[in-house]
C-alpha cells in the first residue's frame, strides 16, 4: 500500500512537471518578423505594379478605352454604380501591399534605418510617393497624417494636404539617394527590379512623378512656370520605370494582370478580375486609330494594341452598351471587334508601366501650350507621339508616314490641346492617369472629341460624369463612419463629387 | 459465464422441485408520500427470480412458496422484502428513495455532483434520447432537446458543420461555440475548411449521457471558454456483472428535402435578349420545341447509408470494460459525396485497491469524407445550380472518354472560360477530408481518507487530418484550366493534464462542506504541411510528382495554458448551498503583461420545500453569478513576414498584424432559476433567466487598411445576451403496459451591441457579406443583425413611389432583420406500450429572419420562380407619390417589371431578401419494437429490437427558399467569421431520410 502511496505521488510530480511548457511561445517558429532591405524591395515593387493595375482596371473603362461586351452588364464600368461592391481592391494595394511593406509598422523604412541602408529609405520614400499621388487621384481625401499609426478611424487629410506630403516625400527621397551612407546595404539588380540601384535613375523618377504631380493643379495654382522647370529636369534623365515580368513563367505571380491567362494571385477581389476577353474597344477608341475608315487605314499603332479579330473587322462599341447598341450591323458579334488581350500591354510578358518617357513629353507639350508656347507645345508633343510610335516596334517609313498623316498636327495653328490629350491618351493607353486628364478637362469634347455620355450610367446621377472610385466598403464605412458622413462619401452618387484638382480645375472648358 | 450458467440452472432446478407447494399471493403496492398506488412496481421471488409487476391500480399477483421472500421494488422507492407467510393478501408501502431528484450529474472538470444541490442550470441529455434522433452527428441530435441551444447546420451533405450556440452569441467573429469535453478532457471541434466540426467524430452509439453546462458559473471551473458554456459528453462505461453483447445495424435512405423553387419560362440572354454566351437566364422565353431540364431534381439522388455498431461490457468488481465498435458508411442525396467512418472505444476502470481505482480509456476515429464542390467558404455551393440555365441537362457533363463537356464555348476559347455543368465540378473536383483520430484519457482517483479524494486525469486528443481539393485539367478557370491540386496534412494535439484534490467534511451534523482545489494544465499544437501543386502533366494523376509547379508551406501554432482554482461548498441540511469558486489563468496567446486573470463565481441555491415536511412536491430556487475570462487566438501579438511569389521573391508583412496591445475578454453572467417537482416526480419543471455580457470581445476582422494590415485581433467592443429557458419534464400518463413521458423545451434570446470600439457602428462579417444584404451587427441592434438598403418610405411606412411608377430605393443601408429565433420549441415525446416505443420530436420555430441571398442570386440570373410569375407582367406599386405641396397620393400608375426594373431597382433592394421566418418541423420520429422476452430467448438472444424511423420528414415553414434550417458559413467560418446562422447562400437543404434498424443483445 505504501508503495502505491508513493508511486501515486511521484507519478503525480514527475507528470505535472512533464506537462510545464513554458508559456512563451506565443511566436511563430516559421515565419519571420524582419528580413534584411534587399528581400523587402522586390515585393513592393511588384506590388506597385499590382497596385497601379487595381486603379486602371476600373479606370480604363471610365476614360473609354474599353465597355463590357454585353453592355449594362458590370454596375461599376457599365452604370457607374459602386454602391453594391463589397471590397475595393486599389484602397488595399495602396494602404497595405504598397505602403504597408514600405511604411507601416513592419514596414521597410524601419529595417532600413537600423541597417542604415538611406538607399532603401530614398528608394521607397519615391515608391510611396508614386502610390499616394496615384491613389489619391482616384479617391480624392484620404489619410495621410495618421496613417499606420494603429488608429482605426484615422482623420481623412484633404488631397491637398496629401500632395503637399508627396512632394515631401519626393523632397526627402531625393535627398537620401544625394548622400547614400557609406555603410549602406547595397542595391543590386535582384533587389531593385526597375533601376538595378542606379540612384541617378531614381532621383530623375522622383523628379517625373513630381511633374505628373504639377500637372494635377498647374492650371488653378498658376504653376506652368514651375511645372516646365521639372519636367525639363526629369526628361533629362529619365528611364521608362517599368516592372518587367519574365518571358516565359509558369507561375500566375509572375504575369502582368492584364495578360491572357488573366492571372488572379490568391487575393478575392471579385471586381478586379481583368476582363479583357468580355469586353470591347470604345467607339472613341477606334476613332483615335482611324485614318481613313472607308479605307481601312489605321493608326499604325492600332494591331500593337490590339490584335485584329476573327471577322478582321474594325467596329468600336459604345461605351456602356456593347453589343446593345442598336446601331451595330444586325449580327454583330464580338469577332467584328479587334481583340484586346494577347497584345503590346495586355500579354502575360509585357511589362507593367509605371511611368514611361511619353507622358513626360506629354506634360511638357501641354504646360507649353497652357503657357502659349505653342512651338514648344508642338515639338513635345511629336516627340511624345514618335517615342510611342518606337515603343510600339513601328517601322521608321511608317512612323514618317503617320508622323505627316491628318492625325497629327502639322504646325502650330492646327495643334489644339485636343490633339495633345488625344495622343497622351495613346501612348498611355490602359494607365489611369489619362483618367485623371479626362476629369481635369471635365470630360470635354474639346480635349476629347469623341466623348459622350453613357446609355446605360444610371439615370439618378442626372448626367454626371465619374469622377472617383468608393472608398473601401468592407472596412471604411465600417470603422470609419464620422469621418465618412463629414465627406459625404456614404451617398449613393458620392463618385460624382469631383476630387480636389478636378473641382478646382480650369480646363474644363 | 460457467459459473451464472450453473446457477441458473441449479436455480431452474429447484424452483420446479418445488413448484408443487406454491400459493397465489396478492396485494396491493402504494408509496408512502402520496399514498396513491405504485403503478409498474416489480414484485420478484427472491429464491426463484420469478417475478410480475403491478398493474394500474398498484395491485399484483405471484405464485411463490411459503419460506420465500418477495422483493417489491419500484423506480426512486426504497425496495421492500416480505417473507411469503400464511397470509395470501400482502400490502406494502414503499417510501422514496432519500435522494429523490438524486441524480448526479457531471460538472465541469467532471466534479459530479447531486442535481439536488446543483446552484446553477444544467440540463441532461440521455445517450438514448440522443440515439433515437438517428443523427450521424451529434451536436444534430441535440437539435430541441436543450433549452437554450440554438443548433443550425450547414446543409444537408456529408461533412457539413453545424454549430451550436448556448445563450446567444457571443462574439462577432471566431468561435461562438460552446466548450466540447468528453470523459473529463478538451476534445477538437474545430472546422476547418468548411469541413465537418469535428466531434461529430464521436460515435452517438458510445454516448451514456450529455450535461449541458450553459452559464457561465456552471462552466466557471473552465475559466477560459466557458463563456460560451460547456458541453460534457460522458461515454459509457463498463458494469460488472456477465458479460452482455449488443449489436445493431440501421440503414438509411436519406432524399432531398425542402427546395427553391425555379422558373421554366425563359431561356439564357440577358436584359430580354437571347443570347447563348449569357449563363444569365434573361433571354427570350422557351419555344415549345426547346427542352426544360428540371436540374434540381436530376441532380440531386437518393443516398443510402449503413452503420453498424457493436459493444461488449463486463467486468467484476474490481475490473469493468466496455469495448465498442462501429462503421459507418453513409451516401448522400448529393451525387459523388460519401462518408466512411471507423470507430472504437476501448475503456476499462479498474480497483487497484481499496483506495485507488484507474479508468483508462482509448477511442480511434478514422471518418473519411468525400464532399461536394469546393469554394463554399463564403456560402453553399448548390447557387451553382439554382442558377445554371435549365436549357442544359445538368446531367450531361463529360465526353465519353472522360474530357469535360461544355455546355457552351466560345469558338477561340480553350475552355478556361467555357460554362459546363456543375455536376462537373461535384463529379470531377471532390474535396476529400480523412482524418484519423485517437483519444486517450486516463484517470487515477486515490482515497486518502474518507474526506479526501486525489485525482489525476491525463489524456490526449490527436487528430490527423487531410485535407484535399482537386480541380482536374479542362475545368472552366482562369487559373486552374490545367489542374490544380491542393492539399494539407494537419496533425493536432489537446493535451489536458488535470490534478484535483476533493475534500468533504461533515460538521455540525448539518452542514457539508466541500472543497476541491485543483491545477490545469492544457497545451495544444499542431503542425500542417500543405502544398499546391500546379499543372498537370498527366491529367488522370492528381499527385506532385505530375504537376509543373509545386509549393509547400508549413504552420505550426502551439499554446499553453495553466490555471489553478477552488470550489468551495457550504451545504446546510438539503435545503441551502452556497458555493464560491476562483480560478486564475495564464495564457500564452496575450501579451506579457496581460497574460493571467481571474475567473469568480458565486453561486446559491435554496430548497425550500425542505422548509415544508412533504415529499409530493420539490422546489428549489437557485442564483449565480459569474466572471470569466478568455484569452486570444494563437500568434496575434506580433507581425509576422511571408514570402511571396512575384517576381524577384522576398518577403511582404503578413495581411493579419500582430497586436500588442490584446487583453483577455470577459463575461459576466447572472442567472436565476428554479427547479420544480409535483406529482412524485412525474412532473418537473426547471426555468432559468440569466443576463449575460460579454466586454471586451477579441474579434479578429478585416480592419482599415490605413493601419497597415487587412486583417487584426482586437478588443473590439461589448455586448449583452438575455433570454429564458424552460424545460418541462412530464410523465403523463404510466401504467403497466403504457407509459407517455414529454419533454418540452422553451427558450427564448435577446442581445445587444452595446459598445463598438472607435466609431464602428455597423459591422458587417467579412464571409456573409452579399448582394442582397450582409449579416452584420449594429450598435444598440440585436447582435445577430441583417444590414441593407430599404425603399424610401414616408413616416408613416408607405413606399414612396417616383412620378415613373417605380419605387424609390433608400441607400443608406440600415438594419433591416434580426437572424435570432424570437422563440424555440423543441417538444418531444416518448411512447411505451408493452414491447412498442413510439418517440417523436417536434421543433417549432418562431420568427427571426433569413437573409435570402440564394434567391436574391436567382433573381439577379433570372432563374428564380418569380421572375417566371413577374417578368413583363404590368403592375401597379403599392406606394405613395409626392405631390408638389408636399403631401402623398397614392400611387395609381401602372409599369411592366421588366429586366431593368428588377436589376436596377428590385435586386438592390435589401428588404426583398429578408424573410421572417416560422417553422414547425418534424426533427424525428423513431418507432421501435422488441421482441417479447419469451420469444427472444428462444431464438437464443436475450434482447431483439427492431425500429423504423425517419429523419426530417416534414417541415411546415412559411420560407420561400428550401429548407429554412441555414447557415451559409458554418461555425467560426475558417476563424474568421461570426455565426452566419440564418444566412442563406446557396445552402444545400436538410435532407428527408428514413431508417431501419436491428438490435441484439446476448
Amino acid at each position: 500500500m505504501r508503495t502505491i502511496q508513493r508511486f501515486f505521488i511521484l507519478f503525480l510530480v514527475v507528470t505535472i512537471t512533464v506537462s510545464c511548457n513554458k508559456l512563451d511561445l506565443n511566436y511563430n517558429p516559421v515565419q519571420p518578423v524582419t528580413v534584411p532591405t534587399s528581400m523587402r524591395l522586390p515585393g513592393i515593387q511588384a506590388n506597385m505594379a499590382y497596385s497601379l493595375y487595381s486603379q486602371a482596371r476600373f479606370a480604363s473603362y471610365h476614360s473609354y478605352y474599353l465597355t463590357t461586351r454585353a453592355g449594362q452588364s458590370n454596375a461599376q464600368t457599365d452604370t457607374w454604380n459602386y454602391n453594391s461592391i463589397t471590397r475595393m481592391g486599389a484602397w488595399r494595394w495602396h494602404y497595405f501591399d504598397v505602403g504597408s511593406n514600405i511604411a507601416g509598422p513592419a514596414g521597410m523604412l524601419l529595417r532600413a534605418a537600423e541597417e542604415g541602408s538611406n538607399n532603401y529609405t530614398g528608394v521607397g520614400k519615391i515608391l510611396l510617393a508614386l502610390s499616394y499621388l496615384t491613389a489619391t487621384d482616384v479617391f480624392g481625401d484620404m489619410p495621410y497624417e495618421q496613417t499606420y499609426s494603429g488608429s482605426f478611424n484615422p482623420l481623412y487629410d484633404p488631397q491637398e494636404k496629401i500632395y503637399e506630403g508627396i512632394e515631401k516625400l519626393l523632397d526627402e527621397g531625393i535627398d537620401e539617394l544625394s548622400k547614400i551612407n557609406a555603410n549602406a546595404a547595397s542595391m543590386p539588380a535582384t533587389a531593385d527590379l526597375i533601376y538595378a540601384g542606379d540612384y541617378a535613375k531614381w532621383r530623375s523618377f522622383a523628379t517625373a512623378i513630381r511633374a505628373r504631380l504639377k500637372l494635377h493643379t498647374a492650371n488653378f495654382t498658376n504653376g506652368y512656370t514651375e511645372l516646365i522647370t521639372t519636367v525639363n529636369d526629369a526628361i533629362a534623365g529619365f528611364s521608362d520605370a517599368m516592372f518587367h515580368y519574365p518571358e516565359q513563367s509558369s507561375s500566375s505571380w509572375e504575369k502582368n494582370l492584364w495578360g491572357p491567362t488573366r492571372p488572379n494571385p490568391e487575393w478575392p477581389f471579385a471586381d478586379i478580375r481583368q476582363d479583357l476577353v468580355n469586353s470591347l474597344p470604345t467607339d472613341v477608341f477606334m476613332k483615335a486609330l482611324t485614318i481613313d475608315a472607308a479605307n481601312n487605314i489605321f493608326d499604325p499603332r492600332l494591331l500593337k494594341l490590339t490584335r485584329p479579330g476573327q471577322n478582321n473587322k474594325y467596329l468600336g462599341a459604345k461605351m456602356s452598351e456593347g453589343l446593345r447598341d442598336v446601331n451595330l450591323p444586325t449580327g454583330t458579334t464580338y469577332q467584328d471587334f479587334v481583340r484586346l488581350d494577347s497584345a503590346f500591354w495586355t500579354r502575360d510578358n509585357s511589362p507593367y508601366p509605371y511611368m514611361i518617357k511619353e507622358e513626360l513629353y506629354f506634360i511638357k507639350a501641354e504646360a507649353l501650350f497652357h503657357s502659349s508656347d505653342k512651338d514648344g507645345a508642338l515639338t513635345a508633343y511629336r516627340q511624345g507621339i514618335e517615342h510611342n510610335l518606337r515603343r510600339l516596334g513601328i517601322e521608321d517609313g511608317v512612323i514618317i508616314n503617320y508622323m505627316g498623316s491628318t492625325k497629327v498636327a502639322q504646325s502650330i495653328d492646327q495643334l489644339t490641346i485636343a490633339h495633345i490629350m488625344m495622343q497622351k491618351w495613346i501612348a498611355l493607353y490602359l494607365q489611369a492617369e489619362t483618367w485623371v486628364d479626362m476629369r481635369r478637362y471635365g470630360y470635354g469634347t474639346h480635349a476629347y472629341p469623341d466623348l459622350y455620355y453613357p446609355r446605360f450610367a444610371l439615370g439618378e446621377w442626372g448626367g454626371r460624369y465619374i469622377q472617383r472610385f468608393v472608398y473601401d466598403p468592407q472596412t471604411e464605412y465600417i470603422y470609419n463612419p464620422k469621418e465618412i458622413a463629414r465627406l459625404g462619401a456614404a451617398a449613393r452618387d458620392w463618385v460624382f463629387t469631383p476630387v480636389w484638382w478636378a473641382a478646382n480645375s480650369q480646363l474644363k472648358n | 459465464m460457467k459459473r451464472t450458467l450453473l446457477m441458473f440452472l441449479v436455480m431452474f432446478f429447484a424452483a420446479s422441485v418445488l413448484h408443487a407447494q406454491s400459493v397465489t399471493i396478492k396485494g396491493k403496492v402504494t408509496s408512502t408520500i402520496d399514498g396513491f398506488p405504485i403503478v409498474g412496481a416489480s414484485v420478484q421471488v427472491v429464491e426463484s427470480g420469478v417475478g410480475t409487476s403491478t398493474d394500474s391500480l398498484g395491485r399484483y399477483e405471484i405464485k411463490a412458496n411459503k419460506g420465500q421472500t418477495l422483493r417489491f421494488s419500484a423506480v426512486d422507492m426504497i425496495p421492500a422484502t416480505k417473507v411469503v407467510g400464511d397470509a395470501l393478501e400482502i400490502d406494502v408501502t414503499l417510501d422514496a428513495t432519500n435522494q429523490d431528484l438524486g441524480e448526479v450529474v457531471v460538472t465541469a472538470l467532471g466534479i459530479e455532483r447531486n442535481k439536488k444541490n446543483l446552484t446553477y442550470s444544467v440540463q441532461n441529455v440521455s445517450g438514448e434520447d440522443l440515439r433515437k434522433s438517428n443523427q450521424g452527428n451529434l451536436i444534430n441530435a441535440l437539435q430541441g432537446q436543450v433549452a437554450g441551444a440554438q443548433i443550425s447546420s450547414s446543409g444537408g451533405s456529408p461533412g457539413l458543420p453545424s454549430e451550436i450556440i448556448l445563450r446567444g452569441s457571443s462574439t462577432l467573429t471566431g468561435d461562438n461555440q460552446p466548450l466540447m469535453i468528453v470523459d473529463g478532457i478538451r476534445v477538437n471541434n474545430s472546422s476547418s475548411n468548411f469541413t465537418v466540426n469535428r466531434v461529430a467524430d464521436i460515435n452517438p452509439e458510445d454516448i451514456e449521457d450529455i450535461t449541458i453546462l450553459k452559464g457561465a458559473a456552471a462552466a466557471a471551473l473552465y475559466g477560459i471558454d466557458a463563456a460560451s458554456g460547456a458541453i460534457i459528453i460522458t461515454t459509457k462505461k463498463g458494469k460488472a456483472g456477465t458479460i452482455k453483447i449488443n449489436g445493431g445495424y440501421k440503414t438509411f435512405i436519406e432524399t432531398m428535402g425542402r427546395l427553391p423553387e425555379q422558373q421554366a419560362i425563359y431561356t439564357t440572354g440577358t436584359g430580354g435578349i437571347y443570347d447563348e454566351a449569357s449563363g444569365s437566364s434573361w433571354g427570350r422565353k422557351f419555344r415549345y420545341d426547346e427542352p426544360i431540364y428540371d436540374n434540381l431534381a436530376r441532380f440531386f439522388e437518393t443516398g443510402i447509408t449503413h452503420d453498424v455498431n457493436m459493444n461488449v461490457t463486463g467486468g467484476t468488481d474490481k475490473l469493468q470494460y466496455y469495448v465498442s465498435g462501429g462503421y459507418r458508411k453513409a451516401g448522400s442525396m448529393v451525387p459523388n459525396t460519401d462518408q466512411d467512418k471507423i470507430s472504437l472505444l476501448m475503456k476499462a476502470t479498474a480497483k487497484l485497491s481499496e483506495k485507488i481505482s484507474l479508468t483508462l480509456s482509448t477511442n480511434y476515429v478514422k471518418n473519411n469524407i468525400q464532399e461536394g464542390l469546393g469554394g463554399a467558404s463564403a456560402g453553399g455551393w448548390i447557387n451553382s445550380i439554382l442558377t445554371y440555365p435549365r436549357r442544359y441537362d445538368i446531367l450531361s457533363y463529360e465526353r465519353p472518354n472522360g474530357e469535360p463537356l461544355y455546355a457552351y464555348k466560345e469558338e477561340e476559347d480553350d475552355g478556361r472560360n467555357a460554362r459546363i455543368s456543375p455536376m462537373w465540378g461535384v463529379m470531377r473536383n471532390p474535396r476529400n477530408n480523412n482524418v484519423e483520430r485517437f483519444i486517450v484519457n486516463g484517470n487515477i482517483d486515490y482515497k486518502v481518507a474518507s474526506w479526501m479524494t486525489l485525482s489525476y486525469r491525463l489524456g490526449q486528443d490527436y487528430t490527423m487530418s487531410k485535407y484535399r481539393t482537386v480541380i482536374t485539367p479542362g475545368t472552366p478557370s482562369a487559373d486552374y484550366f490545367t489542374g490544380f491540386l491542393s492539399e494539407s496534412n494537419t496533425a493536432s494535439k489537446y493535451v489536458t493534464s488535470i490534478f484535483n484534490a476533493t475534500l468533504q467534511k461533515k460538521v455540525l451534523n448539518d452542514f457539508n462542506l466541500s472543497l476541491v482545489a485543483g491545477f490545469n494544465s492544457d497545451y495544444y499544437e499542431a503542425q500542417t504541411i500543405g502544398y499546391t501543386a500546379e499543372k498537370f502533366l498527366v491529367p488522370d494523376i492528381p499527385s506532385p510528382n505530375v504537376t509543373e509547379t509545386n509549393r509547400i508551406t508549413e504552420s505550426q501554432p502551439r499554446r499553453q495554458r495553466y490555471a489553478v482554482y477552488g470550489d468551495f461548498r457550504v451545504e446546510y441540511k438539503n435545503m441551502i448551498a452556497l458555493a464560491v469558486t476562483g480560478r486564475n489563468d495564464w495564457s500564452s496567446t496575450l501579451p506579457v503583461n496581460s497574460r493571467q486573470f481571474y475567473s469568480p463565481s458565486y453561486s446559491g441555491s435554496f430548497t425550500f420545500s425542505e422548509l415544508f415536511d412533504t415529499r409530493r412536491w420539490y422546489g428549489k430556487a437557485r442564483v449565480s453569478y459569474a466572471k470569466v475570462g478568455k484569452d486570444a487566438p494563437i500568434y496575434r501579438t506580433n507581425t509576422n513576414l511571408n514570402i511571396v511569389q512575384t517576381v524577384g521573391g522576398g518577403f511582404v508583412v503578413n495581411a493579419t498584424g500582430g497586436n500588442p496591445d490584446l487583453k483577455p475578454e470577459r463575461t459576466e453572467e447572472f442567472e436565476v432559476g428554479t427547479e420544480l417537482s409535483f406529482l412524485n416526480r412525474r412532473l418537473n419543471i426547471d426555468v432559468a433567466y440569466y443576463r449575460r455580457k460579454s466586454i471586451d470581445m477579441i474579434m479578429t476582422p478585416r480592419v482599415p487598411l490605413p493601419s497597415g494590415y487587412v486583417i487584426m485581433t482586437f478588443n473590439a467592443g461589448s455586448l449583452w445576451n438575455r433570454g429564458i429557458e424552460a424545460s418541462v419534464n412530464a410523465i403523463p400518463v404510466k401504467t403497466k403496459d403504457f407509459t407517455w413521458s414529454t419533454t418540452v423545451n422553451a427558450w427564448k434570446n435577446t442581445s445587444r451591441m452595446m459598445e463598438f470600439a472607435g466609431d464602428i457602428v455597423t459591422f458587417k462579417y467579412t464571409n456573409a457579406q452579399l448582394n442582397g444584404g450582409s449579416a452584420a451587427t449594429t450598435l444598440g441592434d440585436p447582435v445577430l443583425g441583417i444590414v441593407g438598403t430599404d425603399y424610401r418610405r414616408t413616416e408613416e411606412g408607405y413606399v414612396i413611389v417616383d412620378a415613373n411608377g417605380y419605387p424609390i430605393i433608400d441607400g443608406i443601408e440600415r438594419n433591416i432583420g434580426n437572424r435570432e429565433p424570437k422563440f424555440n420549441i423543441g417538444f418531444l415525446n416518448r411512447f411505451t406500450y408493452k414491447n412498442l416505443s413510439l418517440a417523436f420530436l417536434w421543433d417549432f420555430r418562431f420568427g427571426g429572419d433569413i437573409l435570402n441571398a440564394s434567391r436574391q442570386r436567382m433573381m439577379s440570373v433570372g432563374t428564380a420562380y418569380d421572375i417566371g410569375e413577374w417578368r413583363d407582367k404590368e403592375f401597379v406599386f403599392n406606394g405613395v407619390v409626392a405631390q408638389e405641396d408636399g403631401s402623398y397620393a397614392r400611387n395609381t400608375k401602372p409599369v411592366v417589371l421588366d429586366y431593368t426594373y428588377f436589376a436596377t431597382n428590385y435586386y438592390q433592394v435589401g428588404t426583398n431578401f429578408v424573410e421572417t421566418i416560422n417553422w414547425s418541423r418534424l426533427r424525428f420520429v423513431t418507432l421501435g419494437y422488441s421482441l417479447p422476452k419469451k420469444w427472444a430467448s428462444r431464438i437464443g438472444v436475450s434482447n431483439l429490437g427492431i425500429e423504423i424511423s425517419a429523419q426530417n420528414p416534414f417541415v411546415i415553414t412559411n420560407y420561400s427558399g428550401g429548407d429554412p434550417e441555414v447557415n451559409s458559413a458554418g461555425p467560426n467560418a475558417g476563424g474568421s467569421g461570426a455565426s452566419t446562422m440564418g444566412v442563406d447562400n446557396g445552402a444545400i437543404p436538410l435532407p428527408r431520410s428514413f431508417s431501419f434498424g436491428l438490435n441484439i443483445s446476448l
